[in-house]
């Protein structure tokens, strides 16, 4: 399938100073779709999607919007909407001057959406900006975001400071709009439960580096946590690729990346052993893990 | 709409900032003054009575170029807007305010004249050095050191900007020793009297074209250093 991809990345590089921010970053995201770009704090999400966004620019490598370097090119630019975790708004300004700009400047913006998410987020629009809770500046940002309307749309943990009840409607006003106008969504966050079920594909990254990079279908059940007597399970397990290993005395809790299938489930059975499946969480935190052996030894240190 | 003139009009969003705030510091001031000079006639004061409370407003220019980038900068890059478009758009928007405010500076100059210096010989506008001039040079006077102010204020915020700390302090050490560099030079080689007397014959045609000069190169340097910033 030859779809144009919206946002291609080759061999991305980014340092600052001694920290190595993007490691050779080589991705294609297609439009109309829902991505997660999943990480540790400072794994080097934003920096990627400012890099992706002309907001930085790289050191080495590419980085192409529907086909151009969005670096300074206002054509490109005015398709895509980024507001940053820690996004600075002018310091007089209040939240409807904010949504005013940016009215202006996303040409499908719509403000009936616009006000629609204020009454549901019960954000105070006269305010200062400045003035604002963590959860309402985050709410801002989510409402910029999802009234620009815009071809690709980041989402820079979007939730931060809101209440479980702001974040449900962020989530189901997020799938409810991109049913209606589908675009491609790139939605960066530590708390891939509560996004896993949103997301079409998912990208993981580790220190700069991409580690995952698959469609969340086949994620889900691209693991397996085997549990039981140890040298049972390491019998069952064989030489698959392990991801995490606990244990305590004979009893051995071994997560594998593999899909089982029914024949091999059978065994388990009759081997005495249990298995469980992994969410995306802790396959991503697993993956990242397994990638820092630093972190490994400690994590084997304490099992 | 072209995305230049969108950028005017963001920042225009607050009036209050390019708009109310100078004319409210040039009001006040210039009623202060006029207050003085009235407390001045009554207790028997004569002669020509100076007030220098017209450039009042014209050090705000220097903070407003301050403001109008580390404030707005990063929210305009969250508006998907190009560095050099943000960068056009607040120098158009500037250009425009320090224009009408310069006529604005002439005509109240001529009513001040008119009105033989509201009533009480004294000059708020229309100081000597510049009202001899011509309309076009007093305008082109007053524009150029707006400018110029606003410009320093922009440039040096662009620095921050981009290097944040380390680009304040390199840039001002460098500075201080330029300064100081000028100083010793002028002070080992006895030039200050001439340098006086060479001062004393500038007019406002002069000061004008130099400082013109100045702002655009200070709007060059800005312009090289915030390709490369970063919100």
């Amino acid at each position: 399938m030859t779809r144009s991809t919206a946002i291609a990345t080759r061999e991305l590089s980014k340092t600052y100073k001694d920290v190595r921010a993007l490691d050779n970053v080589t991705l294609d995201l297609e439009p109309n779709r829902i991505y997660g770009l999943l990480g540790r704090n400072g794994a080097g999400k934003t920096t990627l999607m400012s890099i992706l966004t002309g907001q930085n620019y790289p050191d080495q490598g590419t980085a192409h919007i529907f086909g151009h370097e969005p670096f300074e090119h206002d054509l490109i630019l005015s398709r895509i909407c980024f507001i940053r975790e820690s996004q600075k708004y002018p310091d007089d300004f209040k939240v409807h001057q904010a949504f005013k700009a940016a009215a202006m400047f996303f040409e499908n913006w719509d403000e009936q959406l616009a006000q629609d998410l204020v009454e549901a987020f019960a954000l105070p629009t006269k305010r200062r900006i400045k003035k604002l809770s963590r959860g309402q500046l985050s709410a801002v940002g989510v409402i910029i975001g999802m009234a620009s309307r815009a071809e690709i749309t980041f989402f820079d943990e979007p939730y931060l400071g809101l209440d479980a009840v702001a974040r449900q409607i962020f989530y189901d006003r997020l799938v409810e709009d991109f049913a209606e106008y589908p675009r491609t969504i790139v939605l960066s966050s530590h708390l891939i439960d509560e996004v896993a079920n949103l997301l079409e594909h998912v990208i993981v990254i580790d220190k700069g580096r991409i580690v995952v990079d698959s469609d969340a279908e086949e994620l889900r059940g691209a693991a397996v946590t085997v549990t039981g007597d140890a040298k049972r399970v390491q019998e069952f397990i064989g030489a698959a690729d392990v991801l995490h290993r606990d244990s305590l005395g004979a009893l051995a809790s071994v997560t594998i990346k593999a899909k089982l299938s029914a024949d091999q489930r059978e065994q388990a059975k009759l081997m005495g052993l249990d298995l469980s499946p992994v969410s995306l969480q802790q396959l991503v935190v697993r993956s990242a893990l397994s990638t820092n052996e630093g972190t490994d030894e400690r994590t084997e240190a304490r099992a | 709409m072209n995305r230049i003139m969108k950028v005017a009009r963001m920042q225009l969003i607050n009036k209050a900032t390019f708009i109310g705030i100078p004319l409210m510091i040039l009001i006040s001031a210039f009623l202060f003054t006029v207050a003085i000079w009235w407390l001045v006639r009554r207790s028997g004061g004569d002669g020509v009575l100076y007030g220098g409370g017209a450039q009042a407003p014209m050090w705000y220019f220097l903070a407003l170029g301050i403001q109008a980038l580390t404030m707005t900068f990063p929210f305009s890059m969250a508006m998907s807007i190009s560095r050099r478009t943000f960068y056009l758009g607040t120098l158009m928007l500037f250009s425009v305010c320090a224009l009408v405010l310069s006529v604005f500076y002439y005509l109240m100059g001529l009513v001040e004249t008119a009105t033989g210096g509201w009533g009480l010989d004294g000059r708020f506008f229309a100081l000597q050095w510049i009202a001899d001039n011509n309309g076009f040079i007093q305008i082109m006077f007053y524009f150029v050191l707006m400018v110029l102010l606003f410009m320093v204020g922009f440039f040096i915020a662009t620095i921050y900007m981009r290097w944040r700390h380390a680009g304040m302090v390199v840039f001002f050490t460098l500075l201080g020793l330029l300064i100081l560099g000028i100083i010793a030079l002028f002070t080992f080689t006895s030039f200050w009297d001439q340098f006086w007397s060479w001062a004393l014959t500038w007019t406002a045609g002069s000061v004008s074209l130099w400082g013109a000069l100045a702002a655009v190169l200070m709007a060059a340097g800005s312009y090289l250093t915030l390709r490369k910033a970063t919100a």
